[in-house]
């Protein structure tokens, strides 16, 4: 056991500190570069192995297979190019962190935004069903925390009937479906009814990934309305 | 009286092989001890420069450190680099971070100074001129050798402190604002005060002083 102790202390003494160039930039450890050398400037990095982050390390994601992240990382690319660089660095996003079973507080997410940090984390092993638009619903957040004065949830509430309230938070709630209502009642999920800003990613999402319902009521409308005059504020020229 | 006792064959090789031994021994240690023997230390007098008003030399202990400034890259920072070390302002400051192989920060005027470190705060400290604005929105390859201003974790932070790459750095194109590249004498830097358990160096080495080849 002493030896086993000695061995340790020796290993732990002779070595040295490394460069973590990706750890100073965004505090995640134990990354690597996917590739940056993408037509928006947009960073990818992959979980070379799995990484607990959060005040309260509450935050998980582990390291994807060569296979997934190859597949995944084209799905996501071809969605993420449509964001301008310009567009992205007013909202402040530079890094996408490739990862599996992200989890925060031990429930699974698509993915963790922080415009703070400019890193969008994705799970690409989420339901493959919703995957490309729920990379668009995480953008959003990232939008939506840099501009919340555009994209104000007051306003945005006061669009739905006086009798409906949201939940206190998007995990506090059983609505967490993500199939697409062919008959709207002014939210477009059965998530949109968690939270406004919940609410207002699963409107952005669909109006990205282009499967908006073909019969949409009058509040619904509103709220479309709303997220693409948001947009034109912060760039005239944002394409949906 | 005295019997002459002459030394045989094996003895005088013996004895010549000990004097060897003690003239090794004593000549390794003094050059394993100038940790600088190897490093070639170039006089910029004796170089030509396309653009001399923006050559920069860093004379640390093992000799000089030539740097190209590229104002048309980033014009504040340059400028704000360049009143600095015609102030002298950076003569006798630490290098207090230093990452082997990797990277080496120096520039805090307030805490850095020598005879004047505090350990507490070093990498804090201000020039006392303000900060500038990042200027990162100009294509920069950081390679082995690059020169750009440190900041805090917010951009539009960047005061005195600067850093120089010992290795390619792609992920800091666009993060940091870059001053220049260092073109001659990097071997110098690779000789600065390092430890191996923390970036931040007690008793760190110093810049000895920063010229502009041209005042």
């Amino acid at each position: 056991m002493k030896l086993f102790k000695f061995i340790l202390l020796y290993l732990f003494l002779i070595s040295s500190v490394q460069a973590d160039t990706i750890y100073q930039l965004i505090k995640i450890p134990n990354l690597e570069i996917y590739n940056i050398k993408t037509t928006n400037s947009l960073r990818y990095l992959y979980a070379k192995q799995p990484f607990t982050i959060g005040a309260d390390n509450n935050i998980n994601c582990f390291r994807p297979s060569k296979q997934d992240l190859d597949q995944k990382y084209e799905i996501i690319e071809k969605n993420l190019k449509r964001y301008s660089q310009s567009f992205l660095k007013k909202i402040n996003l530079k890094y996408i962190v490739l990862c599996e079973d992200l989890s925060i507080s031990g429930i699974n997410t698509a993915g963790i935004p922080d415009n703070v940090m400019k890193t969008l984390i994705v799970d690409i092993k989420f339901d493959n069903k919703y995957f490309e638009r729920v990379l668009h619903h995480e953008v959003f957040h990232i939008i939506n925390d840099s501009f919340k004065e555009i994209f104000n949830e007051k306003t945005w509430s006061s669009f739905n009937s006086d009798s409906f309230n949201y939940a206190k938070c998007s995990t506090c709630t059983k609505k967490i479906g993500l199939d697409t209502y062919s008959k709207t009642d002014g939210f477009i999920t059965e998530y949109s009814k968690s939270t406004a800003s919940e609410d207002m990613a699963e409107v952005f999402s669909h109006l990205m990934h282009g499967n908006l319902p073909k019969q949409i009521d009058p509040i619904l409308q509103k709220k479309i309305d709303f997220i693409k005059s948001g947009l034109l504020k912060i760039d005239q020229s944002f394409n949906l | 009286m005295i019997q002459k006792i002459k030394a045989s064959k094996s003895e005088k090789i013996i004895f010549f092989f000990l004097i060897s031994l003690a003239i090794f021994s004593l000549s390794s240690f003094f050059l394993i001890k100038n940790k600088c023997l190897f490093v070639k230390n170039y006089n910029p007098e004796k170089l030509s420069f396309d653009k001399p008003n923006n050559i920069a030399i860093l004379n640390v202990e093992c000799g000089n450190v030539i740097i190209e400034l590229y104002p048309n890259i980033s014009p504040n920072a340059v400028e704000r680099f360049k009143t600095l070390v015609r102030s002298k302002a950076y003569d006798d400051v630490a290098f207090h971070r230093v990452i082997k192989d990797s990277l080496v920060q120096a520039g805090d005027l307030e805490f850095g100074k020598k005879g004047n470190i505090d350990y507490g705060k070093i990498g804090t400290g201000q020039s006392g001129l303000g900060t500038i604005n990042s200027e990162i929105d100009v294509p920069f390859n950081y390679e082995r050798g690059s020169v750009g201003l440190a900041r805090t974790q917010k951009y539009n932070t960047e005061d005195s402190q600067f850093f120089i790459t010992l290795k390619d750095e792609p992920l800091y194109e666009s993060e940091y604002t870059p001053i220049g590249k260092v073109i001659y004498g990097i071997e110098a830097l690779e000789k600065i005060k390092y430890l191996n358990k923390s970036e931040y160096v007690l008793r760190p080495d110093f810049i000895n002083s920063i010229k502009m080849l041209i005042d």
